[in-house]
């Protein structure tokens, strides 16, 4: 009997996380294991996706991706979802485009400060006028992206003499690219917030339990907003970034970017159900993300044949790192 | 075991021989034997945890066992799912119910079943009534087979499930049918649990019955032989026309209870100091303007029917609903009303009657549901700190008894009474003044009620005012210092229950009814 007992316990990846606590390392771990084999198929299959120049391209789509999906992480965490992200990257990289030219460095706080307030303005759409999320920033996704457009309706640079404002993005330290040091530095500020404020535990019990929060006092309005501006302000992030390492941008970048937030989110473990997952889930699934995109394109995948192999990946990698122990039904 | 009960003529319908199943961390079931005869009527009684649940899930099919072998009538089956067990007739009524809502009575009763009524390729509306008509009117359902079933009672509902249930085993062409009911009479009103019990008693004729439930004294009037698991083992079986419930209690416990099992010699006087004061507090339509007070470590009782308004004035207290007349005051200051954040930050606790869905965050650890309330104070720096969030989750869990293999294990994988004890230490780690108790010990197993008699009492020792709900007027006699007592949503009387001088549920019934 006691030999049989342990030889269960072993099996389930949920019950075994959900023992360990927080953290969750068996659903981490999958993702972890996956991101290696991805890693070491791709090295195998050609020389060059290992090479310095390749993995600073990895790195950099990584960081984008791990920007935007941190904040898509905090709405899906919350029990919703932010479809908005893509029109928000769009709006605030050609805006920033050309603001920089004028403010200089100010255009940074200025639209950090726009992702807050779009963040907010999709909050309040749920929270006061009780849209739900989906179709709340589907809508402001929409308006955004239009903005974008009617901005800049074609590409737009930012002339080499105004270059130096974008080296917060496009200089090294210690010999390494900026853009690490800021993704880790969001990932950081994102883990911290989740883990270490009362406000981003009540993230995670918003999503898991909406009608026990609100009966045990937690301001459910306030949580979801806080949510929601979490996630405007990745997007935004993301969204200067982009504009920054590129010297300019054009208006469409955002929209290729939405269904990927989502998918770096739930491939690093995070449930769409909202509750449980967590930051270190979303770094591993925006890495996961960015080396499979990349490594088609080195090892020579066909440009069409790429997003079925994409789609597929993400079937398989849900499957591994999902823990499904913790959603009695999967929608 | 051929010659216990009145089932000794008939042959073994359903066998389940040395059944095991294992759960990480938990044996559920060790070697289990169970047998059913046919027209029989079995009571299944245990502790949460003792292994009913896994035993019934086994039978239908929702869980498959490790060892051991389920025969059907003396032929070996292996249910995969409900779908394949109802195949061979052996078919569950759910405590939650599984019934569509938004269905009529008739859509539910033959649901996925329909094409049997099929006529030229169409569903044929008027046999479908006529066969619903008569399957009602065995269960003894007056409401025409069209009502949709959120407008029926909860009795009704689950007279609909076991009609299914008999209609698809005729349909499977099963000469004996198994019924199980999980603890079907929680939902039910004395006189619906009178009329659920003859059917079950006509049914017989046909069918056998395997009856779970928490309310001994109904396993005992109505089965005929009482089968008892304890920690996920066969204790004993015994015929019911001879069964105390004392004996069974003991059984399934494993000890002899405490004659005071309410703890009545450890009550204590209220104290002076005022703490909740309800002025005029009034609901168009569900109470009328009531007003009192609840003193510091005093337990008041409120007592009424189902409608008689006591349900509507804690959710007023507690801010779930909003009165249209009165205040609330604790401890003096006014309550913002119909917020339950103004009246959690005011010291205002409540349990939920619905744990599962309203207490819990079945999805989260034990730790992070005990630290909900308080992780302001868990802070260092500003920010959460985690030795200190295990700190107290230690602390709770020990204090209010949780059984659990560690602090990061799931609620959802507790027993129902340690769920319970998750949500009371979650509120008591939040150092409330008034504690709402709305059924604390609904649907909880004997052993873990006497744990939460023995918190409550600590908490009243500790200063806590309590406004208690209770499932038995026994339970709320034994409990309370002071009983206010509710009839058609107005107040009509105040009684004392000092210890050693408490009323009998006679003196209360009367000012009830």
């Amino acid at each position: 009997m006691t030999e049989k007992k342990t030889a269960v316990a072993g099996e389930g990846p949920g019950t075994a996380a959900a023992r360990r606590g927080r953290l969750r390392i068996p659903t981490l771990s999958y993702a972890v294991a996956l991101l290696f084999l991805v890693g070491l198929v791709f090295s195998l299959g050609n020389g060059n996706f290992i090479t310095g120049y390749n993995l600073s391209t990895i790195i950099s789509y990584a960081v984008l991706l791990l920007l935007v999906g941190l904040g898509q992480m905090c709405a899906i965490l919350v029990g919703g979802i932010d479809l908005s992200v893509g029109g928000v990257m769009s709006f605030v990289s050609v805006s920033f485009v050309i603001v920089v030219q004028v403010i200089g460095y100010w255009a940074y706080p200025l639209f950090i400060l726009v992702g807050i307030l779009v963040g907010y303005l999709n909050g309040i759409l749920l929270t006061r006028i009780r849209i739900p999320s989906f179709i709340a920033t589907l809508g402001t996704g929409g308006i955004f992206m239009s903005l974008a457009m009617i901005v800049a309706p074609v590409p737009v640079n930012v002339p080499t003499p105004k270059w130096g404002y974008l080296d917060i993005f496009n200089g090294t330290f210690l010999g390494i690219s900026n853009v690490i040091f800021i993704g880790l530095l969001v990932f950081l500020l994102y883990f911290a917030i989740l883990r270490f404020t009362a406000v981003g535990r009540n993230i995670y019990y918003v999503g898991s339990n909406i009608k026990m929060s609100w009966m045990s006092g937690i301001n459910i309005a306030r949580t979801r907003n806080f949510a929601f501006i979490l996630s405007g302000t990745g997007a935004a992030l993301a969204g200067i970034m982009v504009s920054a390492v590129q010297y300019g941008c054009n208006p469409y970048v955002g929209s290729s970017y939405i269904l990927p937030s989502i998918a770096a989110v739930v491939v690093g473990g995070t449930a769409l159900t909202g509750g449980t997952g967590g930051a270190f889930n979303t770094l591993f699934g925006a890495l996961i993300m960015s080396v499979l995109q990349n490594g088609m394109n080195v090892v020579g995948v066909d440009q069409y044949f790429q997003q079925s192999i994409l789609g597929m990946m993400i079937i398989v990698s849900v499957a591994l790192t999902f823990d499904r122990s913790k959603t009695p039904v999967i929608k | 075991m051929n010659d216990i009960g009145s089932s000794t003529n008939s042959e073994v319908t359903l066998a389940l021989t040395g059944v095991s199943k294992v759960f990480p961390g938990v044996v559920a079931l060790d070697k289990v034997d169970f047998s059913l005869h046919s027209h029989e009527i079995v009571g299944l009684v245990g502790e949460n945890g003792a292994g009913k649940s896994t035993l019934m899930k086994i039978m239908i099919g929702v869980s498959q066992p490790d060892e051991g072998t389920i025969s059907r009538d003396g032929i070996l089956i292996s249910p995969k799912d409900p779908s394949d067990a109802i195949r061979h007739g052996i078919g569950m009524v759910f405590q939650e119910g599984t019934l569509v809502p938004n269905l009529s009575i008739m859509r539910n009763l033959f649901l996925c079943h329909e094409p049997g009524f099929q006529k030229l390729g169409f569903l044929s509306r008027r046999a479908m009534r006529e066969a619903a008509s008569r399957l009602m009117e065995e269960v003894k359902v007056s409401a025409d087979v069209e009502t949709s079933i959120s407008d029926v009672s909860p009795a009704e509902r689950q007279m609909v499930e076991i009609a299914r249930l008999l209609w698809l085993s005729r349909l499977y062409g099963q000469k004996h049918p198994v019924l199980i009911l999980d603890e079907p009479t929680t939902v039910l009103n004395d006189g619906e649990r009178t009329i659920l019990f003859d059917i079950l008693r006509n049914i017989k004729k046909e069918a056998s019955v395997i009856l779970i439930s928490h309310r001994l004294q109904e396993i005992v009037e109505n089965t005929d032989r009482i089968v008892v698991l304890k920690d996920g083992k066969n204790v004993t079986e015994l015929p019911s026309a001879n069964a105390r419930i004392s004996e069974i209690e003991q059984l399934m416990v494993g000890h002899t209870f405490s004659a005071d099992r309410y703890r009545e010699d450890e009550q204590t006087p209220a104290g002076a100091e005022e703490v909740l004061r309800v002025e005029n507090l009034g609901r168009r339509g569900a109470f009328e303007p009531i007003s009192f007070v609840i003193r510091k470590g005093e337990i008041v009782s409120l007592v009424g029917l189902v409608g008689s308004g006591k349900e509507e004035v804690c959710r007023c207290i507690n801010g779930l609903e909003n009165a249209d007349t009165g205040a609330v005051f604790l401890k003096g200051k006014k309550l913002l009303m119909g917020s339950p954040n103004g009246a959690v930050r005011a010291g205002v606790g409540h349990i939920p009657i619905d744990r599962r869905n309203d207490g819990l965050a079945l999805g989260m650890s034990v730790a992070e549901n005990v630290n909900l309330l308080v992780m302001n104070r868990l802070k260092v720096w500003g920010f959460v700190s985690p030795p200190r969030e295990r700190k107290n989750a230690k602390v709770w869990v020990e204090e209010c008894r949780i059984k659990t293999p560690s602090l990061g294990t799931m609620c959802a994988n507790l027993s129902g009474g340690n769920q319970q004890k998750t949500v009371i230490a979650k509120w008591l780690s939040s150092k409330v003044s008034l504690l709402i108790l709305d059924h604390p010990t609904r649907g909880v197993d004997v052993g873990a009620k006497e744990e939460i008699f023995r918190l409550i009492r600590k908490l009243a020792r500790e200063g806590i005012a309590m406004l208690i709900m209770s499932d038995t007027l026994e339970e709320d006699i034994g409990l309370s210092n002071r009983m206010l007592i509710m009839k058609d949503g107005r107040f009509v009387k105040e009684m004392a229950c000092p210890p050693g001088k408490k009323p009998g549920p006679r003196d209360i019934i009367d000012a009830i009814v």
